[in-house]
């Protein structure tokens, strides 16, 4: 059974059309949704999120509509992209305070927003103001909030994003753990490398239609034909640019304020070693990894041409 | 996650409303926003206190015709001046339309919306902490103003009407925030809509003869105001122009009619408009 259906499902803003005719069928499981920017990814998670009414077309959510059906998010958690908060609130607070619009009592409420925020391993912080947090924890304290009333669905839109590697790896991990435990994960991103640490299965949307779904293998494939690049921010950015440089793979390297930008052929054993590296701490910290638009853009153009 | 729990109902639209107001109460007193709110209701306090302080001089601060005001006098211009034409309107306008507003631009409406309770509810617990917000902050300084202006001696004499000024300013506050809700539920710059309405429509309608003054909050408002007003001199001159008293149940019922229209009108927007957001 699908999780989610949409039939020839359109949106217009006035003139611009942000997503055009798309029919898909997402079935149980992890299921990533791929797409650069302005591909219409936001679009389409708005729409099957409920937030925008679809211009055409319909979107079935575990069997039911969505636009106008609030009782439906009893069962879907919904971890948005943007980095907004009630800052002056504990992440406590918070997720306790959201949780309780579904329906929970008090207690149960605390009770489920405490197990959440440990899942996320974000209990020793849970009784700071959310303004203090990190970027990571504020991803992680979202994440909490979307799982707190414990989902059939979860949808993650960019859940990694500002999260450092080892983070980034928990989390993943722990993604995986909850479609293990039967919630079923639709989670987007513009990172091949992260969809694919997750899941086989994905969704591929640019110019606001549907170019591919199904096995990630061969969009896979075409990957390596194209230098990836990624962005490291850390204060040793010398010291770690000489330890990668040792790598296979690695086309460039160029520093950059805050850290340095990498170019590289072979980006999983890549994003493994940045991994290690940040676990080891022989180089300081590494805050942040991120990868820009521009390698899906290039698979894009390619699959497009194809 | 772990052994699921079985599904709760989801709440009643009322049960919905009040999870939101409890959650949102917090945000709005702490916001910056109350700080405007404390300095704006700050200014007749701070205006009472020179007049006590001149009053304690033996200076008589104000006098219409030669004749010395009353400090029960004073309260009540005070009360219709500040508090009924400028401060519950203003603060009507500035907190009612933001009740939406703020949250679309601070990017959380999407936590909101994604939950099991209708958008209506949404509105209405965000109205609920708007009212129960200015009330606090409002009352205590009109309290502070009635005891600083008025003389222990006269305060027997007072009491009733002063406790019709909080019955009448909580009234307004409701009504001005309802209305302000819904428009700012329905429009797309409702801050602009609303001074429109409070600076604009409402001064002239009030002065032009004529039923037009009706398609006022501040009709109904000043309807109930208890106070007697000075009988000569130039304040006189201006309430007769400004004020015309409906009798005091019309106003009432009229209040409560915009407040339930206003809201009602309000959770229909709310719940047929997609809110877009700034990526």
């Amino acid at each position: 059974m699908s999780i989610l259906a949409t039939e020839h499902l359109s949106k217009w803003y006035g003139q611009v059309s942000g997503l055009n005719d798309v029919t898909v069928s997402i079935p149980a499981g992890i299921t990533g949704l791929l797409g650069p920017n302005g591909a219409g990814k936001s679009t389409f998670m708005k729409l099957i999120t409920g937030q925008l009414r679809p211009s055409k077309g319909q979107v079935r959510l575990l069997g039911e509509p969505i636009w106008g059906n609030p009782a439906l998010y009893q069962r879907v958690g919904f971890c948005p992209e943007q980095d907004a908060f009630y800052e002056r609130m504990t992440g406590r607070e918070w997720v306790t305070a959201l949780t309780g619009l579904h329906g929970l009592d008090e207690k149960t409420a605390a009770d489920a927003a405490a197990e959440a925020i440990a899942a996320v391993e974000l209990t020793e912080a849970a009784d700071r103001k959310i303004g203090s947090y990190s970027k990571g924890m504020r991803q992680r304290i979202k994440l909490a909030q979307a799982i707190a009333h414990q989902p059939e669905l979860l949808i993650l839109d960019e859940p990694l994003s500002g999260m450092d590697p080892l983070m980034r790896r928990r989390t993943v991990k722990q993604i995986k753990e909850w479609a293990r435990g039967g919630t079923s994960v639709l989670v987007s991103s513009h990172i091949l490398h992260e969809i694919e640490s997750m899941t086989g299965n994905i969704v591929l949307i640019n110019n606001g239609r549907i170019v591919a779904e199904g096995d990630v293998h061969h969009i896979r494939d075409l990957i390596d034909e194209h230098p990836h690049t990624v962005s490291i921010r850390t204060p040793q950015a010398q010291a770690i640019a000489r330890e990668l440089l040792a790598e296979e793979g690695i086309v460039s390297v160029r520093f950059e304020p805050g850290g340095l930008v990498v170019e590289t052929a072979r980006p999983d054993a890549f994003y493994a070693r940045v991994t290690d590296l940040a676990a080891s701490g022989r180089f300081g910290p590494i805050h942040e990894v991120t990868s820009p638009d521009d390698n899906l853009q290039a698979v894009f153009r390619y699959l497009v041409k194809a | 996650m772990s052994a699921r729990r079985p599904l709760p109902t989801p709440p009643t639209f009322a049960t919905g409303a009040v999870r939101v107001f409890s959650l949102s109460l917090g945000e709005m007193l702490w916001s910056r926003r109350t700080v405007f709110l404390l300095l704006v209701t700050g200014a007749p306090v701070f205006l009472a206190l020179v007049a006590r302080i001149v009053q304690g001089t033996g200076v008589v601060p104000l006098r219409v015709n030669g004749a010395a005001v009353d400090g029960g006098s004073i309260f009540g211009m005070m009360i219709w001046l500040f508090f009924l034409r400028f401060i519950v309107p203003v603060l009507g306008v500035f907190y009612g339309t933001s009740l939406i507003a703020d949250e679309i631009e601070d990017r959380t409406i999407t936590y909101l919306f994604t939950r099991p309770i209708r958008r209506g509810a949404v509105l209405v617990g965000k109205y609920l902490a708007y009212v129960v917000c200015t009330t606090l902050v409002v009352l205590p300084s009109v309290v502070l103003v009635y005891f600083l202006v008025v003389p222990i001696g006269q305060v027997a004499q007072t009491f009733t009407a002063f406790a019709a000024d909080l019955g009448l300013l909580a009234l307004g506050l409701a009504a001005y925030g309802a209305l302000f809700a819904l428009v700012g539920a329905a429009l797309k710059r409702p801050l602009v809509s609303g001074l429109v309405f409070v600076f604009g429509w409402e001064q002239i309608a009030l002065v032009v003869p004529g039923y037009l003054k009706r398609f006022t909050i501040a009709h109904y408002v000043q309807g109930l105001v208890p106070h007697a007003m000075p009988s000569e001199g130039i304040a006189a001159v201006l309430q007769s122009v400004l004020r015309e008293n409906p009798p005091a149940l019309v106003c009432i019922l009229a209040l409560a009619a915009i407040v339930g229209v206003s809201l009602f009108l309000g959770v229909r927007a709310v719940e047929s408009r997609e809110y877009v957001l700034d990526q």
